[in-house]
């Protein structure tokens, strides 16, 4: 670390199981090209609830990627995160050999939705058949803090670790915290979000939310900043990140492709949309001035875009309070709507994304969007080949958390 | 159900169960040859271990010790296990 120059937390691996596919670049070429993988929804026993549309994994063989006995333990979402977990790392070129010390590498993720798939079933064999039915692993699979753990054990890592249970905008937050502890001193930190709320027992409860999408058709089903938008439809799936310490990476001979540089979360309340306006604009101007970063230099956003009228109108009247004037210059891109929302693993994609956006020099377009009813340049119908060197991540939870992380180019 | 005290767990129903209840791949021979290792070293967490208490219970229809759970190496665990089928306790 070179005296006086504050460590950076850089970008060096990107791992994303989604809806559009295993990997990074599958994800990237499905983005780029404004494919949708909505679709209906076929996860076993939710035929008959009232949700139609969603953003399915598919082609994800659990087996084939993951030992047996951390299967046995674990919901399909860890199965998911240990998946990009290991994307990540093969993606960032890091692995054992680059391990000085086990208490180097932290692990933080975040989890809104929890492993509902296992709970369910060991529940139902609680009140069918008593209490000896219920596994042990019950204890730990379906709780939030089971991704972390696991990565951290198949990996034996053993740095400082955590778990942010901060509603969808905790994604952003769980970066954020990996930002700090590299920055705090611990080399690397594996990080991220991925989410498997497409079970039963999961399913019905988001029925309750007003926000969730009922429309039958995929194309019809998330329209964000349209006058047609009628909600959000959830997915499954996520991306993990390797966050390292700029010089730690550099010495393992890692380029850094990106910089946490900015971010800031606020709280407003759960469905209190008109109020997020407020709470994301400083949530903005909090990542803005933590980046040292003018609101001109922002040369893309990624919207959280819920598709609920009254939030999307906040989120449109947020960009005007803290970027002023460059709101309605800025492209606004929100690639999700091909994928869905895939709780506190939407905002992680959009990182993901924002990375390989500015690589590519592209910014991919917002998949079914057309018809705007907002003063906002939205990337609509094809990617725009431009050269993003700041990326500005926008997340809003349906309980209330607004989150805005900035991210640069290289180092 | 089996009468308790004609039967006795072996070391191939102990790695079966390992198999079944934690996914952990243990060779019998390897387990009978090392059965004074600690699970740990098969890869048995102690979760994975009160599953297979918990497996035999079903089983058996009895209650197992305590300490059932709290067993170290797969040879303690057989021997403590086999004790009490046999006593029926």
């Amino acid at each position: 670390m070179s005296a006086g120059r504050r460590p950076r937390a850089v970008v060096t691996g990107l791992g994303v199981v989604s809806p559009h596919g295993v990997g990074a670049e599958t994800f990237w070429k499905a983005v780029a090209d404004g494919t949708s993988s909505l679709g209906p929804v076929t996860r076993e026993g939710c035929g008959h609830l009232p949700l139609r549309v969603a953003g399915e994994v598919r082609g994800f063989d659990a087996v084939e990627t993951i030992e047996e006995r951390f299967l046995v333990q674990t919901d399909r979402f860890t199965h998911f995160a240990l998946a990009a977990a290991q994307l990540a790392m093969e993606d960032a070129r890091f692995g054992r050999a680059d391990i000085a010390s086990p208490y180097s590498v932290g692990v933080v993720t975040a989890a809104g939705s929890g492993g509902g798939e296992f709970g369910q079933r060991e529940l139902q064999n609680l009140w069918g058949h008593g209490s000896r039915y219920v596994g042990p692993y019950q204890s730990i699979a379906w709780f939030y803090a089971a991704s972390t753990g696991q990565i951290s054990i198949r990996n034996d890592f053993k740095g400082p670790c955590g778990v942010v249970a901060a509603d969808e905008a905790g994604g952003l937050d769980a970066l954020a915290h990996a930002a700090l502890t590299v920055r705090g001193g611990t080399e690397r930190v594996v990080c991220g979000a991925t989410e498997a709320p497409l079970a039963p027992y999961s399913v019905v409860c988001q029925l309750g939310y007003p926000e969730l999408s009922r429309a039958d058709e995929p194309d019809r089903a998330y329209r964000p900043f349209t006058a047609a938008a009628c909600g959000f439809a959830p997915a499954e799936g996520g991306a993990m990140l390797v966050v390292e310490e700029e010089t730690a990476a550099r010495e393992r001979g890692a380029e850094p492709r990106a910089t946490v540089a900015g971010h800031a979360a606020t709280f407003t309340g759960a469905s209190r949309w008109e109020q997020s306006r407020a709470g994301l604009a400083r949530a903005i101007q909090g990542a803005l001035a933590e980046a040292g970063c003018r609101p001109e230099e922002i040369d893309v956003v990624f919207a959280d875009a819920l598709g609920v009228p009254e939030a999307d109108r906040a989120e449109a009247l947020a960009l005007t309070d803290a970027l002023g004037a460059h709101a309605r210059r800025v492209p606004v891109t929100a690639p999700k709507t091909g994928t869905g929302r895939a709780y506190c693993a939407a905002p992680v994609l959009d990182v993901a994304t924002a990375v390989l956006s500015m690589e590519h020099g592209l910014i991919p377009p917002t998949p079914h969007v057309f018809d705007l009813c907002h003063d906002l340049d939205v990337v609509a119908g094809r990617a725009r080949a431009v050269e993003p060197r700041t990326a500005l991540v926008l997340s809003r939870g349906l309980m209330g958390g607004n989150s805005a992380l900035v991210l640069r180019k290289g180092a | 159900m089996s009468n308790p005290k004609d039967y006795q767990v072996s070391v191939e129903e102990l790695a079966a169960l390992m198999k079944r209840t934690a996914g952990v791949q243990v060779d019998p021979a390897a387990l009978r040859q090392q059965s004074d290792a600690g699970f740990e070293s098969f890869g048995l967490d102690s979760l994975g271990l009160l599953g297979i208490v918990a497996e035999l219970e079903k089983q058996y229809g009895l209650g197992l010790p305590e300490q059932a759970e709290r067993c170290k190496t797969p040879a303690d665990f057989l021997a403590l296990v086999n004790g009490a089928l046999k006593t029926g306790v």
